[in-house]
């Protein structure tokens, strides 16, 4: 690993370097903030009160809130009321998209929000407790004339969060219950033009079902989408990383396995982050586009985590091999201790999002958080990973600060070593330091670029021009990683200059022999320990400086 | 409470029936109300909310005349109407929703919001500047905002248009670049632009009386609305990866519409009173206080004295309404009835006890009745 091209480079260079990826990072925050609109939009939709009339029902039977072929609705349940019909009569309606509006595949999602509008009675108050028993149905179609085809049929329970904030007095009959939004839909993929919902509150007093809670005046849901402009943004970006990153990976590996040495951990850990960073990077959305593949939604999070994970144990072997201690090290096997907690915790969020957003592969209503025993499942799987989370910072910062020590350690000694052993110490502590450096901006920007995102309104303007903060915080974070793993891999490379050192003659092979005693000094004291030619070019070079 | 209600119409039942006994004033009284009608224009969109024409099914048909057959649209209203059909029914239920919450907050009060006719709605009342009237016209233009982006949200406008995001020129389709929903904006337009229409095409000389009214309605108008989107809430949903909070969708969510009458009844009591100053704006008339900002109501006459009934002023008087002894507040029988004193006397009331409910539409209940002291002004 010694002489690797971050050591050789000229300051020079280095600064070109670094003003490049900043142009970069700039224009990837761009990119998200004047050219895609905000990531996701939310449409609003409050349910129509269709009156099924049919005696016996039949499931084949779908409502439509408007349209040529809307159902028989009634405006409010003062009208069900005076007109005799049932809680059981009454189909709960709604349409996805609104009028003269229709989904698109690059939508890649879908989500919906349940919201009960629960009018205070006196005399019908919502129970402690009570549990809303949701039968709902799906469908869709891909034009407006065609039949509806069934997609998903579930019967769901929701635990009521009601408050009433004033008092409980015939006085504010009316007024409605503050109550908590309800998770109710997710799909993986929006591969079809027009979704209909029908839900119904099925009431059965002797088996308790959907008794006390309370009088429900409206159904309302609320779709999250992801933007389709977002999405084609975001696409594009992802398809330009690509060969970006994959060169720069075939590259690094050629340059690996051109030395005569077989690589070390710290360089197979490198190479294994290009590859986690490729593997995100692959386009495969583009099928959503044309396939419907619900599970994308998955996949997705399943390499997000794949990416965080290897990231996270780079760092801490990153940290272990410039130790600088009298330990073996160059083995992964001595990293099981810190490692551990990173491939637990993602293990643990892994089942967590296999519980939920695997499950809703086959039922789109299904919610871990709808249940009790998944309520606490899904916060012990949380839990869990934050624990790992606070263990794998412990380690990082232990370990962080074990090099600092050592570094000062090294460097008070520094003078006193032989030239060729101090300018490798000296490597190891520039390596190190530019990388902490540069890890510490990254998580800055991450940090203040999700406060912001999450303080400001969601659009900054700038002059005519408006920002989009939150496309612009996910455009910029992505790149901002992706330039992170470029620049790693680029300047921990090894060097090519030795090749060049071969061919310059002389000096270097004088000094070759005047080091050779030193050699025997290094190969005990440092882990991976290269041909002296790498040193004697350091020196030589230390000395044209 | 009820019992109040048919009360009042009974005692406003008293005048007019007295004066239809002829036939030949009918037809004075039918001329002297055409007059009146394009004297003082004392009929009102507000109509709209008493108007059984507005089932759905009429605009189905597109039927042109419609427009013109409905009551107190002024002319522009009228074009607006032909415009968007559809919008009407919903304009008609905001004013329905308006009127109906109005009724609730002056439930205790001797001006109870009561509606005289279907043309006025509320009668010569509203001809004076009054705190009353400055909550009449920011409520209804607060219901019409609520009904309108309520009508967006269940699908039944079809121009709920998108809001235009920035997005290049070429790409089609707002809709599939970046989304759209905002219903409250919608709402808030359409209600500015239909309700302040009317205000909008008079124009009257500056500093005349009639350009203060004007003004007073534009305000009051603004502030009704302005308190609806004021009161809409903002809620979030986090979405990101395994449902941390990397994503995030907030949105707009209307708050209920008492809450919009609560908030309202209390800027009536504050509201602010105004006059014309000699360039023709308005100003306050006690600049000592902080000047009315556009959330807040302004009136510029005082109130009549509603205690009586009182055919130039348009009060309907106390006489007549329930009150409660023991109360001291507005509704206390002292104040209510104008310290004419009240009469007292036992009514059987029939009451619904021992209840089960469901959700919806079914209550079986049994029937208690019991007898309570109930007190009525004089």
């Amino acid at each position: 690993m010694a002489g690797a091209i971050i050591e050789n480079m000229s300051s020079k260079k280095l600064v070109i370097f670094g003003v490049i990826l900043l142009l970069f990072q700039a224009l990837s925050f761009m990119v998200g903030g004047l050219i895609a609109p905000s990531p996701t939009s939310v449409m609003l939709y409050m349910a129509n009160k269709c009156v099924d009339t049919a005696k016996s029902h039949q499931s084949t039977k779908w409502f439509m809130p408007w349209g040529p072929n809307k159902c028989e609705i009634i405006r409010s349940f003062d009208e069900a009321m005076a007109k005799k019909i049932e809680a059981n009569n009454i189909v709960f309606a709604v349409h996805i998209p609104q009028q003269n509006m229709e989904m698109s595949p690059w939508f890649q999602f879908m989500l919906v929000i349940l919201q009960l509008d629960i009018a205070f009675k006196m005399h019908n108050q919502i129970e402690e407790g009570a549990l809303a028993t949701v039968d709902v149905a799906l469908a869709y179609r891909d034009d407006t004339l065609s039949e509806w085809t069934e997609m998903a049929h579930s019967v769901e329970q929701r635990e009521l969060k009601c408050k009433f904030n004033t008092q409980k007095n015939y006085e504010n009959e009316g007024r409605y219950y503050d109550c908590d939004l309800l998770p109710f839909m997710e799909l993986g993929s929006v591969s079809h033009k027009y979704y209909l919902l029908n839900i119904r509150l099925p009431v059965h007093e002797r088996k308790k079902i959907n008794v006390g809670i309370g009088e429900v005046k409206d159904i309302q849901l609320v779709g999250i989408h992801q933007n389709g402009g977002f999405t084609k943004v975001w696409f594009a970006m992802k398809t330009f990383l690509t060969p970006s990153i994959l060169i720069v990976l075939v590259w690094y590996w050629r340059r690996i396995t051109l030395m005569t040495r077989p690589p070390v951990l710290l360089e197979k850990v490198i190479f294994a982050l290009g590859i986690s960073m490729t593997f995100i990077n692959i386009p495969v959305e583009w099928f959503s586009v044309g396939f419907d593949w619900t599970w994308m939604l998955l996949f997705g999070d399943i390499r997000q985590g794949i990416f965080y994970s290897m990231l996270l144990s780079f760092w801490i072997i990153f940290c272990g091999e410039h130790l600088m201690d009298q330990t073996e090290r160059n083995r992964f096997s001595i990293y099981w201790k810190q490692v551990g907690p990173i491939v637990f915790g993602s293990f643990c969020l892994f089942i967590f999002d296999m519980c939920e957003r695997g499950v809703q592969l086959t039922n789109p209503f299904y919610s871990i958080w709808a249940s009790d025993v998944g309520t606490e499942l899904a916060m012990a799987f949380i839990v869990v990973a934050g624990i790992c989370a606070c263990l794998y910072f412990l380690f990082l910062c232990f370990m962080v600060f074990q090099v600092f020590r050592n570094i000062s350690g090294k460097r008070s000694s520094l003078p006193a070593m032989s030239k060729a052993r101090r300018l490798h110490y000296e490597g190891l502590i520039f390596r190190f330091k530019f990388l902490m450096l540069v890890t510490l901006f990254c998580a800055a920007m991450t940090v203040i670029f999700f406060i912001i995102s999450q303080v400001m309104e969601g659009h900054w303007q700038w002059g005519s021009q408006k920002l989009e903060l939150n496309s612009a915080f996910f455009t910029g974070i992505y790149g901002m990683w992706n330039l992170y793993v470029f620049a790693i891999m680029f300047l921990y490379a090894p060097s090519h200059k030795r090749y060049g050192d071969n061919q310059s003659g002389g000096q270097c092979i004088i000094s070759d022999t005047g080091a050779s005693g030193e050699e025997i000094q290094l190969t005990t004291t440092i882990t991976h320990v290269d041909g002296p030619t790498e040193l004697y070019k350091m020196t030589g070079k230390a000395a044209q400086e | 409470m009820n019992l109040g209600w048919g009360r009042v119409s009974r005692a406003l039942g008293w005048p007019s029936g007295s004066l239809l006994d002829s036939r030949r004033c009918v037809v004075a009284l039918t001329l002297l109300t055409l007059i009146m009608q394009v004297v003082v224009e004392a009929n009102s969109w507000w109509s709209l909310a008493m108007n059984p024409l507005l089932i759905p099914e009429a605009y189905i048909i597109g039927a042109q005349p419609l427009c013109s057959q409905l009551v107190g649209l002024s002319q522009g209203q009228k074009k607006l109407c032909q415009l968007y059909q559809d919008h009407m029914q919903y304009i008609g239920e905001g004013a329905k929703t308006g009127i109906r919450e109005c009724q609730y907050q002056f439930r205790h009060r001797r001006w109870n919001c009561s509606t005289v006719d279907n043309s006025s709605v509320f009668g010569r009342v509203m001809q004076i500047g009054s705190r009353e009237t400055a909550f009449t016209y920011a409520i209804s233009a607060a219901g019409v905002v609520n009904a309108v982006s309520r009508a967006c949200r269940e699908g039944e406008l079809s121009s709920c248009g998108c809001s235009r995001a920035a997005r290049p020129k070429d790409l089609p389709r707002d809709w599939l670049w970046g989304g759209c929903g905002d219903n409250l904006n919608y709402g808030y337009r359409f209600s500015k632009e239909f309700v302040d229409a009317r205000e909008r095409e008079k124009s009257y000389p500056k500093g005349t009386a009639e350009s203060a009214r004007l003004l007073m309605n534009l305000h009051n108008n603004e502030a009704g609305r302005r308190t609806v989107s004021d009161l809409a809430h903002v809620s979030c949903k986090c979405h990101g990866v395994s449902g941390s909070c990397s994503l995030k969708t907030c949105w707009l969510q209307l708050a209920d519409f008492r809450k919009v009458g609560d908030a309202l009844k209390e800027k009536y009591d504050s509201a602010a009173s105004m006059k014309l100053n000699s360039r023709g704006k308005m100003v306050q008339m006690h600049s000592k206080f902080n000047p009315p900002t556009s959330h807040d109501l302004v009136y510029i006459d005082g109130s009549p004295d509603y205690c009586l009934l009182n055919h130039t002023t348009g009060s309907l008087g106390t006489v007549g309404r329930l009150c409660n002894k023991t109360s001291e507040g507005m509704d206390g029988c002292e104040l209510m009835c104008c310290g004419r004193g009240y009469d007292q006397y036992k009514a059987q009331v029939v009451e619904r006890c021992h209840c089960k409910f469901h959700w919806c539409c079914y209550v079986k209940c049994k029937r208690c009745t019991k007898t309570v002291d109930q007190f009525v002004c004089k």
